[in-house]
């Protein structure tokens, strides 16, 4: 049986005195489309950023893609695909500029990478011209953000929403290729906090609040008696509350 | 509104590290303690003149202090704190007070001659050949409305400065003419073409419609209420240029000024810049050949660095050239002798401000994506490095080509001589500036000319190193001047270069351990958002 493409146990991160992630524990199956929620501040960006090598923890145990975090960083770091919150793009570089030194980073020969950037730009109906990135929209940021996590071909996708900002056509196009992507058996793992789009696309879910996962599974397992996503989401946070009346409003 | 402008830019400010805060006390100190004792040496100077030395004095001192303040902030492309307009015109704010607030600013690059005023009143206070304290309420009038002056043409010349320098392919022009227009006077005057000395301000400081002249007038007691009225009706005319090219920046687009044209194409493989961009692909291999591209190209399309690398090879010549072309000079002297090096070194210096000293200044938070790549991230920084070095060596191929036209002293030996120096001193510079660029990143948005330099305090941090980090190269010449051996300048020269490689060896595995261990606060550092003032 093969080894999950994420196995987190027990994973601690504070800053100062308060804990942005405590003691989360987290399996993620190979070849899954898994949808990691949670409210503002709960710990989403801080364990992908872990997850990714980008900020080490303070404890915990770390496996992804069958290899220890931070033993085998290297080797994990190629088989991964990133889109995180920020943006890690250069601004004074053209899309296809971007992509070519991406591919090149994670190893790929010089014509191999500048073709694929040919390519994904096609795919992500991005134009190949002498505009910066800099003066890209949002929405066109995001798209060669996501074109950037595909150019190396990785096995696992870790996304910090990755469709914040993009339109309906851009997100529509960004979320066929995902699913492609975990047909042919990579796992993508994204947060989102548009729940419409975690509710059709993925097969799993984790919700976690405080940075602690509250509740995990598959999407049918946690939407008990038929309610949507939403609800459930509501329900297992604990968050439903009466609006309070401001005199002034 | 000014008091919430000033919380939450000082509830921005809070959230500086103390490293940071440190840094900014050490340099303070130096910097506004080398200030306070010009102010105390101008304060005393003008408690002994009598009335006919301050007659030149004190106009010619005011004349100097405009000069400072006005020109000071562009020659060191360093314009200053400012206004973030983009988040604060959402508001309703009324324009009067943004103005307001914004003129205030100027004191940020002229809190020097703030000081040196004031010494110079105190100075005048104690006089009592210039009415001493009973000239009191006059002296400070003069001396505030001529502060209030300059700030108000400070404000208008940021303004408008900063418009013309976000244009497109006008900016280099701008800062040559800005250049020229500082410098063509002194190099007129050295060179005997002008006038000989300061003798030559005389109209400058003599007119007394000048506003310089009328404050020195006023506090002197000459005409005094004349005087005043001629520097009040100067300030008017500053503040109105200073309202009008502020709102004038108000309905500015910097962003649409420095777009692309929809129609560009990319650009041709076979193009010059294409194969210069190209380039280290053919010398080294990836990831090295990818990080140095990805180098030369953002920082060539950076209006900050491009502006800096125009200054690199046009102020150091501009700054040195009187030195060598004055009346009388011999071209065979020592400093003419060693012109293209001491020019070189300087375009080394100058360019380290946008290169070195903040490495991953310009990248911001985009600096994730070489700690989620699978490369060491030493590769990052010798990239880095390497492509500071292309940069700098440009700079040496111009000078070389701009001293040759011009005739000064310039042979094979002495271009190979400027080669191997400033890859020595490059050594010292990019051992201190890796360790800089990794303990204190600090965001630039690359698209702001006026941005991106250190504030003058860390300059002044920054000058101190120099010496340090130009010593060992310094008494390899001293020691070829007092032994007059070049195979001891030769000897010397080696033994710099070897302690050279020693240093950027050990400061590059220092900032490599640093990286490993505050990777977490350089990713805040540079990803942090602005406050409503930005500063330098």
């Amino acid at each position: 049986m093969s080894s999950p493409a994420i196995l987190v146990r027990d994973l601690k991160k504070s800053y100062g005195s308060k804990a942005a992630v405590n003691g989360v524990d987290l399996e993620v199956p190979r070849g899954s489309f898994f949808g990691f929620l949670g409210p503002n501040g709960a710990g989403k960006s801080t364990t992908i950023r872990i997850l990714t090598g980008l900020i080490p923890a303070d404890s915990g145990y770390i496996e992804i893609l069958g290899m220890r975090l931070p033993e085998d960083e290297m080797e994990i770091k190629r088989r991964i695909g990133l889109v995180p919150d920020e943006s890690l793009l250069f601004d004074r570089l053209t899309g296809a500029e971007f992509l070519e030194f991406v591919g090149r980073m994670y190893g790929l020969e010089r014509g191999v990478a500048i073709e694929r950037a040919r390519d994904l730009l096609e795919l992500l109906e991005l134009q190949n011209d002498r505009k910066v990135i800099g003066e890209y929209s949002k929405g066109m940021r995001k798209r060669v953000a996501m074109a950037a996590s595909l150019i190396h071909h990785p096995d696992l996708f870790l996304m910090d929403e990755p469709f914040e900002g993009v339109d309906a056509v851009g997100a529509r196009l960004m979320k066929e290729i995902l699913s492609g992507q975990v047909r042919r058996g990579a796992t993508v793992f994204l947060t989102s906090h548009v729940l419409e789009v975690v509710e059709r696309l993925c097969d799993r879910i984790a919700i976690i609040n405080n940075g602690a996962i509250v509740t995990s599974g598959t999407i049918e397992e946690l939407r008990a008696g038929g309610e949507s996503l939403e609800d459930a989401f509501v329900r297992v946070l604990g968050a439903e509350r009466q609006l309070e009346r401001l005199d002034w409003l | 509104m000014i008091a919430a402008l000033l919380r939450a830019q000082w509830l921005s400010m809070r959230l500086g590290s103390s490293r940071g805060s440190l840094l900014s006390l050490i340099t303070g100190v130096i910097w506004y303690g080398f200030w306070c004792s010009v102010s105390y040496a101008v304060g005393e100077a003008v408690q002994g003149y009598s009335v006919s030395a301050l007659r030149i004095g004190v106009p010619t001192g005011l004349l100097a202090v405009c000069l400072y303040w006005q020109v000071v902030p562009i020659i060191s492309a360093s314009l200053g704190s400012a206004l973030d307009m983009r988040k604060l015109l959402v508001y309703p704010a009324p324009h009067g007070q943004l103005f307001l607030v914004e003129v205030l600013l100027r004191l940020t690059t002229g809190a020097e001659m703030v000081l040196v005023l004031l010494g110079g009143a105190i100075g005048l206070l104690q006089n009592a050949d210039v009415g001493g304290w009973r000239g009191g309420p006059r002296i400070l009038a003069g001396i505030l409305i001529y502060l209030l002056f300059n700030l108000l043409l400070a404000s208008g010349l940021r303004s408008l400065l900063e418009r013309l320098l976000s244009y497109r392919h006008v900016r280099e022009v701008v800062v040559f003419l800005m250049l020229a227009v500082v410098t063509v006077p002194r190099l007129l005057m050295v060179s005997g073409a002008g006038p000989k000395s300061l003798g030559g301000l005389e109209p400058l400081i003599g007119i007394a419609a000048l506003p310089w002249a009328a404050a020195g007038r006023a506090v002197l007691d000459d005409a005094p209420a004349v005087s005043l009225l001629i520097l009040v009706s100067w300030t008017v005319v500053a503040g109105w240029f200073g309202r009008w090219q502020f709102e004038r920046n108000l309905r500015y687009d910097a962003m649409a000024a420095q777009a692309t044209p929809l129609e560009a194409a990319p650009a041709p493989a076979s193009s010059w810049s294409e194969r210069f961009y190209r380039m280290p692909s053919l010398l080294l291999r990836d990831p090295l050949a990818i990080l140095v591209e990805k180098e030369l190209r953002s920082l060539a399309r950076t209006p900050r660095f491009r502006m800096v690398f125009v200054m690199g090879f046009s102020f150091g010549l501009m700054v040195w050239l009187p030195f060598v072309l004055g009346a009388g000079r011999d071209r065979h002297d020592e400093f003419a002798e060693n012109f293209l090096i001491v020019v070189c070194v300087y375009a080394l210096t100058l360019l380290g401000q946008v290169t070195y000293w903040n490495s991953f200044g310009f990248d911001r938070s985009a600096i994730q994506i070489y700690f989620a790549a699978p490369q060491p991230i030493v590769l990052t920084l010798i990239g880095k490095n390497i492509a500071s070095l292309v940069f700098v060596y440009l700079e040496v191929l111009v000078l070389t080509g701009l001293t040759w036209a011009l005739r000064v002293g310039v042979g094979p030996a002495k271009v190979l001589e400027a080669l191997f120096v400033v890859g020595i001193c490059a050594l010292y510079m990019l051992a201190f500036g890796n360790i800089s660029s990794v303990h204190y990143p600090r965001a630039l948005r690359p698209e702001r000319v006026s941005q991106g330099g250190a504030s003058s305090r860390f300059q002044a941090l920054v000058f101190l190193l120099y010496p340090l980090a130009l010593l060992p190269v310094f008494l390899a010449y001293m020691a070829r001047y007092a032994f007059n051996s070049q195979a001891v300048f030769v000897v010397l020269l080696a033994l710099a270069a070897l302690l050279g490689g020693v240093l950027y060896r050990l400061g590059m595995e220092s900032a490599v351990n640093a990286i490993g261990k505050y990777r977490e606060r350089m990713l805040t550092d540079l990803s942090q958002g602005d406050a409503p003032v930005t500063s330098n």
